[in-house]
């Protein structure tokens, strides 16, 4: 069995891109399992149903739900208490591990930290899975912290700490929505069609809708995985 | 208050900005308190950007500079923010959140019609402030909780306006398709 994990960032950007179906097809075409942390579920679904601007995404979420397409940690046999509380653990140690002087700065919140709960206990139990999150901040600190330390002094033009040893060992591989579609497209999910049967302007145009509702990725990796083609 | 210094000067600066109705400097100010916003994540701090980038919006709409009475409304707004300064000079938190928030109820008075449209001047400059905030490395999701946002809000805006810059790439292109690829083999 194989589980991707996703976060409320990915599925906002699929579903605001009218992708979400890209979601159905895929996993038609692999063992997997799709799986959303109750925090997360409240994110995409519970709360936006109560706002009319994203009361019909949310609506749209519900149904893969409905459909078994996504499910929760509940469904894999794990105790929603033993998430909750590897998820404190993981915002605990995450949000002091970045400092400015004296000050630790909260760098993640509870969904995201469910994700990352989740692959551990997964992990612990020798089931491959993958983590999808279309936003920056949480897949920067656990796969270069480095980085995310030189994002913050040069946004915050401030002297940043790093405590390497705060963050919470968690062996996390990330994809992003951009990642998905690419998939899709390779498999031949994707039914669109260029004029001048020009496929690299869908696996762009494609990629572009990701980024452009809400997945981080930068101009030039674009341009590299068109080309990839 | 962190750093009230800066939210003192940001303030006296506003006042000017106001009475002649300089917007980018208004737009320029509210950013001024992104960084301490984005480390000590104070609200008072982001409610200051907020209504400072909101007044900058306001002043922009066709209506306000219709309005005769500018230099009263400007005004009885500075008038607002003097208030909001001898609480800040005090120190009296309370009072300085009961002066912005009589700041706010005096934008509401600009007419009727225009309420509507303050109430979407005020959760668009809270768009504005949290992609900035994302920006500054700060999660989506942490940011929308600051703002009193949801991530639904801001993903859209927060992707468009971020420059995602080098660093952010921490993993080779090929590498993160090989693992998308290889789960769904």
């Amino acid at each position: 069995m194989k589980i991707l994990l996703f976060d409320s960032s990915t599925l906002i950007t699929l579903v605001m891109s009218g992708m979400e179906s890209t979601l159905k097809e895929l996993k038609g075409s692999c063992k997997c399992e799709y799986i959303i942390p109750n925090s997360v579920k409240k994110e995409i679904i519970d709360r936006p149903l109560e706002i009319k601007r994203y009361e019909l995404d949310a609506l749209k979420l519900q149904k893969l739900i409905d459909e078994g397409i996504l499910d929760l940690p509940e469904s894999l046999g794990v105790n929603r208490s033993e998430v909750e509380q590897k998820t404190k653990q993981i915002l605990n140690k995450a949000n002091h591990s970045f400092f400015s002087g004296k000050e630790p700065i909260n760098l993640i919140q509870e969904g995201e930290a469910a994700v990352l709960a989740l692959a551990e206990i997964l992990n612990a139990q020798k089931i491959k899975n993958l983590l999808c999150v279309d936003e920056r901040t949480t897949r920067m600190m656990f796969e270069k912290p480095e980085n995310l330390k030189k994002l913050l002094q040069k946004k915050l033009h401030t002297n940043i700490i790093l405590k390497k040893d705060e963050i919470p060992k968690i062996n996390a591989k990330f994809i992003r929505s951009t990642e998905l579609v690419y998939v899709a497209y390779k498999k031949g999910m994707i039914k669109y069609r260029n004029p001048n049967n020009n496929k690299k302007q869908i696996l762009s145009a494609l990629l572009w809708a990701t980024k452009l509702k809400g997945a981080a990725i930068s101009p030039d990796e674009i341009k590299e995985i068109t080309r990839i083609g | 208050m962190k750093e009230s210094n800066n939210i003192i000067d940001i303030l006296k600066k506003t006042k000017r900005a106001i009475i002649e109705k300089d917007i980018t400097s208004l737009k320029e100010l509210s950013d001024r308190t992104i960084h301490t916003a984005s480390i000590y994540q104070d609200p008072d701090n982001i409610a200051i950007a907020v209504t400072v980038y909101s007044l900058g919006k306001i002043i922009q709409k066709k209506e306000t500079e219709k309005n005769k009475n500018w230099k009263k409304l400007a005004a009885n707004f500075n008038l607002f923010i003097d208030g909001i300064l001898l609480a800040l000079k005090k120190g009296d938190m309370e009072k300085f959140r009961k002066q912005l928030e009589y700041l706010r109820k005096e934008i509401n008075k600009l007419s009727p019609d225009f309420r509507k449209q303050v109430q979407e001047v005020f959760r668009k400059a809270s768009i504005n402030k949290a992609s900035k905030i994302y920006e500054h490395g700060i999660s989506l999701e942490q940011t929308a909780k600051m703002l009193g946002l949801t991530i639904w809000d801001i993903s859209e805006y927060a992707a468009q306006k971020s420059e995602t810059p080098k660093i952010t790439a921490t993993v080779n292109v090929k590498q993160r398709l090989k693992q998308a690829m290889d789960f769904f083999k």
